[in-house]
């Protein structure tokens, strides 16, 4: 089976040009982009993305140039690329569920990646998007019981994310075995991929997370390659490679 | 909801006060916080625990704390009598050891090795330093670096208590970051350590366990009280930054129908954003933290920049019981600027001799507005949270002239 992929950027990191660039760059080899929305309280990401995103603050991005910017990535990939937007709960809730749903609807977002709503809190907001056709991910982790695993199998639309240890984004890649087993579980039990993040950041990793994954999301990597040079130009060669490697 | 149920039946058991509250928090967390809330509940029912929390809360932190009859100040501006719950007394110098002494207990039954919390001013920080120097933990405490040049003391009171003060160094180098820094730390290796939060906010079960190990405040004072009065007072008023020292004497009078609660919130310098922190006056219900409470926020739904003269107040978001005490009506939310807040620093010093710290200096300065307006059979007791020795370098330095105080001379 193909493996299911996927990049995360922060939105308009380093700025709008770069990441519309990069975004585009990324998608001729990942199958889905998160693109982050910047909350000023990440809790869940680590400090190269928590930094990028108070960049992306601090320089007076609002969520309206966010929704340009995805408008126009969304004009130039194919039809078969998906996108996610990945923000913080209360980005969603100050907007209303309801009409943030409708704002991804119309934007063309497939679905949210919300970190800080774990799936005991998750049903006020999986009620409203599941009637908007958007797809709400799950998150399992080496101790997601099995019941849980089970339920979110058997609910899970578009991918089911599982964190490949306890940590943040930006954590090294450290692969249990109980995320393995997790993965597994979860992998007989649903019809979507299972994917493996946090911590993958090379060809290596990559490919050690297929061994037990459907797929891989890459996200810190992808900051630091854009931190690296003015042009993207380690971030293209870096999606280069994993093309020749894939 | 029946008043009478209260607060024993608060939160649900996903940690909901009505709305507020919850776990909003990466699923990768939720099995550790889990085992926190089972722990803490299984401690709850356990009778040897409370006895050794209430050993030390005697033998060291010097409880019950007395209550106060401030008849100078009672009598200067002619109402209500006000009296004073002195938790300035307490060793550290505020309330925050009655929770960090619960925590510390609950880590060291849990098997960590290490605590953890961000501090603002340090007062939170040194507390937990003392705890965690006591029952022999290691100790981390992350703060601003902008803090840490500003609060030189207290950093140094951490260190010589033998805890590490590790300095955030990202975005406005204050208390935000530094919560940013904790919970970092804290999720890489959350088997070993306990992130003990510094006051009723957090996921569950923090809102509820900071509350319940403040509560000593309450009880004792409810008792001190009665025994001195012979009644119960007309209100209670305490300051609320995430709402610690409120929660901990209010939840004794909750029941009692016809005492008046009043939080009393910053206002600082203004009503313009960001001139203030008054979180529940003129915030929205929000997602912060890992919690649902009032927040401050920015039109794009970022938490705003907030700022109050007191460190301990400065904060965008308030404890989820204190969002759904403000809903339901119980208690009657208010606020006092800097302005005020100072005036009341200089004018207990010296009509009672007590320096009290700026935040209680606020709940001190509504409870004098509130006195005139009552008769002289009323009382109103007021939690003096913490001392003021902390705040007198800032004090001088930007408002000493103006109250003859010279540094140099």
């Amino acid at each position: 089976m193909k493996s299911y992929n996927g990049a995360y950027l922060v939105a308009d990191y380093p700025d709008r040009e770069r990441f519309i660039s990069a975004a585009l760059k990324s998608l001729e080899f990942f199958d889905f982009l998160e693109i982050g929305i910047p909350f000023s309280d990440p809790v869940s990401d680590g400090t190269v993305i928590a930094k990028a995103a108070y960049d992306v603050i601090e320089s007076g991005v609002k969520f309206n140039d966010i929704m340009k910017s995805i408008d126009e990535i969304k004009s130039k990939i194919p039809a078969d690329r998906k996108l996610y937007v990945m923000t913080y709960a209360n980005h969603i809730y100050h907007r209303g569920i309801q009409n943030f749903g409708k704002i991804m609807n119309d934007h063309g977002i497939s679905g949210m990646i919300i970190p800080d709503i774990p799936f005991i809190e998750s049903r006020r907001f999986t009620d409203i998007f599941e009637q908007q056709g958007l797809e709400f991910i799950y998150f399992i982790t080496p101790e997601s019981k099995p019941e849980q695993i089970k339920q979110i199998a058997q609910s899970a639309k578009g991918f089911i994310y599982s964190v490949s240890m306890r940590g943040i984004t930006g954590s090294s890649m450290n692969l249990k075995a109980d995320i393995k087993t997790a993965v597994a579980d979860a992998k007989t039990q649903t019809k979507v991929p299972v994917v493996l993040g946090f911590g993958i950041r090379d060809v290596e990793s990559c490919k050690n997370a297929l061994e037990t994954a459907d797929g891989f999301i890459i996200g810190t990597r992808m900051i630091e390659l854009l931190n690296e040079d003015a042009d993207n130009s380690s971030f293209n060669k870096f999606v280069e490679e994993l093309k020749a490697k894939f | 909801m029946a008043i009478a149920d209260y607060p024993e039946n608060m939160p649900d058991q996903k940690g909901f006060f009505g709305e507020y509250g919850g776990s909003f928090i990466p699923e990768q967390l939720q099995v550790i916080i889990d085992e926190i809330t089972a722990a803490y509940i299984e401690m709850k029912q356990d009778e040897s625990f409370w006895n050794e929390l209430h050993y030390l809360y005697k033998h060291y932190v010097g409880r019950p704390s007395p209550v106060f009859h401030a008849k100078n100040l009672s009598s200067k501006y002619g109402g209500a009598q006000i009296y004073f719950k002195r938790e300035d007394l307490n060793h550290t110098g505020a309330h925050k050891i009655n929770h960090c002494l619960g925590e510390a207990l609950l880590a060291k039954k849990m098997g960590k090795k290490k605590l953890i919390a961000e501090t603002g001013a340090g007062q939170h920080g040194v507390a937990l330093a003392t705890a965690a120097a006591l029952t022999g933990l290691e100790c981390d405490i992350y703060m601003g670096e902008v803090d840490i040049k500003k609060e030189s003391p207290n950093v140094l009171r951490m260190k010589v208590l033998g805890a590490r003060v590790i300095p955030a160094t990202h975005g406005r180098k204050t208390l935000k970051e530094a919560v940013d820094a904790a919970f970092e730390a804290y999720v890489k290796d959350p088997v070993n350590q306990l992130y003990a939060i510094g006051s009723v906010v957090g996921p569950h079960p923090f809102p509820m366990l900071v509350r319940d190990f403040q509560s000593v405040v309450g009880r004792e004072a409810r008792a001190q009280i009665l025994e001195m009065t012979g009644k119960l007072p007309s209100s209670v008023v305490a300051c609320v930054g995430g709402g610690s020292n409120a929660m901990g004497i209010f939840s004794a009078f909750i029941k009692d129908k016809d005492v008046e609660l009043y939080g009393v919130e910053p206002a600082g310098r203004g009503t313009a954003d960001g001139d203030h922190a008054a979180t529940i006056t003129y915030g929205k219900p929000g997602i912060i933290h890992g919690f649902k409470c009032y927040l401050l926020q920015e039109a794009n739904g970022d938490p705003m920049e907030v700022y109050s003269i007191a460190s301990g107040l400065d904060y965008p978001g308030v404890g989820p019981e204190h969002s759904f005490l403000k809903d339901n009506g119980r208690v009657n939310y208010q606020s006092i600027n800097d302005k005020e807040a100072v005036k009341m620093f200089f004018e207990l010093s010296r009509v009672e001799g007590l320096i009290p710290a700026l935040e209680s200096s606020h709940a001190a300065a509504y409870a004098v507005k509130l006195a005139e307006k009552k008769s002289k059979d009323d009382v109103i007791l007021v939690n003096l949270s913490g001392r003021g020795d902390k705040d007198l370098d800032f004090v001088v330095e930007n408002y000493g002239k103006e109250y003859g105080v010279d540094k140099l001379g």
